[in-house]
């Protein structure tokens, strides 16, 4: 199984190196004054377009701009985030922390509430619990990741005054950003509810707590409605199956039936699914992110492709590539555990 | 059941009242728009320029809302001499940075001419110095990363010898000619005044000329005053993480004490989370979009306060440009057989003016708040003329006009074109959409395609002069006319040489009143341009918004000056 893991490591580098050839490649389809739009903002600068891609060696040939970005990338420099207005490295690492902490409320929570109703909606195949389940599913699945945030954020946020957008409230950011520049406050992690903790400020946590109930709510029930779909059509294929039927005339009761035996097996399918999902959360979700004002990967990568700004959308790419690589080692992986027959050698 | 429901209920009411607005020494600010740098020099937009103008001090700046009154900030007094070619400036004494650094003459000249030596292509330096030195942009890009060491010398002595110190607190700009924008061009928020000793502490230019040519034409966001500020002004900055910016008041500040001691600014993109966060009461003031939004979601929410005046108009000009003659190898936006210079005809031109129909374009997208204009200038610059007619909604004189283009050739033939405009901005969408309604409808021959453009595309297009047609607009650098004249109706100008324009009395009226010192005289000159641009319909003057400020009620002394990037200086504020 180690083997198996450090082969699948060893593989990434390569895929690094493709990605990064093809962006770069891709991006020289465009013309220079295209590429140029992540330095120039306004009409006035327009005046000066071809000194900024001079400046900026925009007309340079492919394999130079490439070369230039490699040498770069190995000495650890992944160049200069446009839309960032930092380094893409830097972008990445206070970026980074903000989806994270997203993910770490939201992903465990999603997977443990739509495993459950997904069993449960297979258990009772038919019934009105079942219906019941499916159609909300279908529901939350439709329903536009931007209408029901801003319908949380009109109604629970406005309208009820509950909890809060951003990741603090106004006046603590205010006081954390004074404090850390005295040196009273360290942002250690990035995940304010864990650097609250690690400074023994508990008022810290818990606003940064309710900062992400709302967020969370909206990705649970989006990204929830797919698990709980599939994890009721994969219980219902292995109820079907003859082992079920066998395990019953043993006398087993219903419950060892279901749990031990019928879920296990059906829980492959939401773990490819699962970790699929969690890349594409870590990665940012561009939408939540904007809606809550959380300054996370998405946005930045959201921001980066429109404004062709090549470092950033190549940092973010391999980013992507990496976290994506990993979830399907350990996907692979959760495979073995999950059902014995699966070995890698 | 009612009465957990009434628990319920009162619980959510009571958390609701429990809350707190943001306390009053604290200003919170919601706007979309990124701050692209902290650094003067590389600043050239709105959403750096507003905190930058906070933070950092120019040498005489806005009196309040007037653009035509100035008050002194880091210089107490000044005096114009040679005939208005040199500036001279006596500098405020006692004035303390951030750092706790003195503020002298030194850090006045190593500000300017940094500018003058970094001046990179996407910056605001072009202007100081077209101004001081003659040249419009920094020295390799001017000479050519080739030019000799003699030419480089050269150069470098028109830098060093434009602004100079007489003594400790005296200023002296030699301009290459008398210049009557130069003064206006001083009140910009990026001319501000850096701490050159904390500067050069952490690896910026070294103000000498030992490594002047390094610098030249540097992106200076990776330079250390991109993120970190030591300025004067009497806000210090605290953090800026890229996308929120807190800041706190300086306890050494030279002036008065502000009643605002904490700000932050903070970028959300959102507007319905704005709107709801100032309902809320987590923010002070918002940006919102438009006044559709404000009348439909603004106006009577209690607690919320909003500012205007018929006379509030951005420091903006927009016009629809044509292309006289239309560029570029299988051009997508002119039909096959359509003529290349199809606006070179002024019968084509005028048939054009006459189908915008700016009652139309107020009353729908402003909701009745909208100013027209006459010329492309903004109402309160010197030189403007109200008295210029403006070309009315009448599609029979249009019908004449095309009628007489090209000898009567276009309405048997017929011509396709297509309008485009920066995606996003709903205001010249509509402008296009209207002008394909109308002008389709006077001839079925004549074909307007409409077509959303993102940046990337747009700016491709605009420099191979291939777009034939399309709504654009200019937003003030500096208070003074020629600001917008020159690029709107010189040949050379930044935006009219996009439309090949090329009319020698234009270029030479224009010239003429750069060149013009007295006041009255230079806004006759720009009044018989106004005219004359009219007449030959160079371009279709729009209409702009009256401009509104959104905040709480409880926030006091907000006014309006288009040339403020943030329309107040928070020192100027404070809460009830």
């Amino acid at each position: 199984m180690l083997t198996y893991a450090i082969r699948r490591l060893l593989q990434l580098p390569i895929v690094l190196f493709v990605v990064s050839v093809v962006i770069v490649g891709l991006l020289q389809f465009l013309p220079p004054s295209s590429r140029a739009a992540a330095y120039v903002k306004s009409e006035q600068q327009l005046a000066h377009l071809d000194e900024i891609i001079k400046q900026y060696n925009l007309d340079a040939p492919f394999y130079v701009q490439y070369w230039t970005w490699l040498k770069n990338a190995l000495h650890g420099n992944l160049g200069f985030s446009r839309v960032d207005k930092k380094p893409v490295l830097e972008s990445i690492a206070t970026r980074l922390p903000v989806s994270a902490e997203l993910v770490l409320y939201a992903f465990l929570p999603t997977l443990l509430f739509s495993i459950w109703l997904g069993t449960l909606a297979a258990i009772h195949r038919d019934k009105f619990l079942d219906q019941l389940i499916r159609v909300m599913a279908v529901i939350f699945w439709s329903l536009p990741t931007f209408v029901l945030g801003i319908a949380l954020v009109a109604v629970v946020y406005g309208y009820f005054k509950l909890f809060g957008i951003g990741r603090l409230p106004p006046e603590l950011y205010i006081q954390l950003s004074q404090q850390e520049a005295a040196g009273q406050f360290h942002f250690y992690t990035g995940l304010l509810t864990l650097d609250g903790l690690l400074n023994g400020r508990l008022d810290v946590t818990l606003a940064a707590l309710k900062h992400l109930v709302l967020p969370t709510i909206t990705l649970v029930l989006v990204l929830g409605a797919q698990i709980v779909r599939v994890m009721r059509s994969s219980m219902l294929d292995e109820l079907g199956k003859d082992y079920v039927r066998t395990a019953r005339a043993k006398g087993l009761p219903e419950k060892v039936v279901y749990y031990k035996h019928a879920r296990r097996n059906a829980l492959i399918p939401v773990i490819t699914l699962a970790g699929l999902m969690f890349a594409f959360m870590l990665n940012g979700v561009v939408i939540t992110e904007t809606i809550f004002n959380l300054p996370g990967l998405g946005q930045w990568a959201a921001n980066a492709a429109l404004q062709l700004d090549q470092p950033s959308i190549l940092g973010f790419a391999l980013f992507t590539a990496f976290i994506v690589a990993l979830a399907n080692i350990a996907v692979d992986l959760l495979y073995a555990l999950v059902d014995p027959r699966i070995r890698y050698e | 059941m009612r009465k957990a429901l009434g628990l319920v209920v009162g619980l959510l009411l009571f958390a609701g009242l429990a809350l707190a607005a943001v306390p009053k020494d604290t200003y919170v600010y919601m706007t979309y728009g990124d701050i692209d740098t902290l650094d003067p020099a590389q600043a050239y937009d709105t959403a750096s320029l507003q905190i930058i103008e906070n933070v950092y001090e120019t040498l005489f700046t806005y009196k309040k809302d007037s653009l035509t009154e100035y008050e002194p900030l880091l210089a107490t007094r000044y005096e114009i001499k040679d005939g208005g070619q040199t500036y001279i400036f006596h500098l405020r004494k006692g004035v303390q940075f951030h750092s706790g650094n003195p503020m002298t003459c030194r850090d006045a000249e190593y500000s300017f001419e940094r500018i003058l030596v970094t001046n990179p292509g996407d910056g605001p330096g072009w202007f100081f110095a077209e101004s001081l030195i003659g040249y419009d942009s920094n020295a390799k890009s001017a000479l050519g990363e080739n030019a000799s060491p003699a030419e480089y010398e050269k150069y470098w002595q028109l830098i060093d010898k434009s602004v100079e110190c007489d003594d400790l607190y005296t200023l002296r700009f030699t301009l290459v000619k008398p210049d009557p924008t130069f003064f206006a061009k001083l009140l910009y928020a990026g001319a501000a005044i850096v701490d050159s000793k904390w500067a050069i502490e952490h690896g910026e230019w070294s103000g000498t000329k030992k490594d002047w040519l390094d610098w030249a034409g540097k992106d200076l966001r990776q330079s250390y005053l991109h993120q970190h500020v030591s300025g004067t002004g009497p806000y210090k900055l605290v953090k800026w993480d890229g996308e929120s910016v807190v800041a706190e008041a300086f306890d050494k500040y030279w002036g008065k004490k502000p009643a605002i001691k904490k700000v932050l600014i903070q970028i959300v993109k959102e507007q319905a989370t704005r709107i709801e966060a100032l309902k809320r009461g987590d923010a002070d003031r918002v940006t919102v979009n438009d006044w559709a939004t404000l009348e439909s979601q603004i106006r009577g929410l209690p607690g919320v306060k909003i500012w205007s005046d018929p006379n509030w108009a951005r420091a903006a000009a927009g016009v629809i440009f044509f292309n006289f003659k239309v560029e570029g190898k299988d051009n997508p936006y002119l039909g096959k057989t359509t003529p290349r210079d199809l606006f070179g005809d002024v019968n084509v031109r005028k048939a054009f003016a006459h189908l915008v129909d700016q009652d139309a374009l107020i009353e729908e997208l402003f909701l009745g708040h909208g100013v027209k204009y006459t010329m492309a200038l903004p109402p309160s610059f010197l030189g403007y003329d109200p008295t210029i007619p403006i070309y009315e909604f009448d599609p029979d004189k249009a019908e004449m006009y095309f009628k007489k283009a090209f000898g009567g050739k276009l309405w048997q033939e017929g011509f396709e074109v297509t309008i485009t405009y920066n995606q996003g901005n709903t205001f010249r969408q509509t402008v296009a959409e209207m002008l394909k309604a109308n002008v389709e409808e006077i001839n079925p021959k004549f074909r307007v395609n409409v077509r959303g453009l993102q940046w990337p595309d747009y700016l491709r297009s605009a420099r191979n002069k291939m777009l034939p047609i399309w709504p654009l607009g200019w937003v003030a650098d500096y208070a003074d006319p020629d600001n917008f004249i020159h690029p709107f109706y010189h040949s050379k100008g930044a935006l009219a040489k996009r439309q090949n324009l090329n009319i020698p009395e234009l270029d030479k009226l224009v010239e003429e009143a750069r060149a013009t010192v007295d006041p009255k005289k230079r806004a006759e000159i720009y009044k018989r341009i106004g005219r004359l641009a009219h007449d030959l319909a160079v371009n279709v003057p729009l209409p702009a918004q009256q401009a509104f400020i959104v905040t709480r009620d409880n926030l006091k002394g907000v006014y309006y000056n288009p040339m403020r990037s943030g329309t107040f200086l928070w020192k100027d504020i404070s809460k009830e």
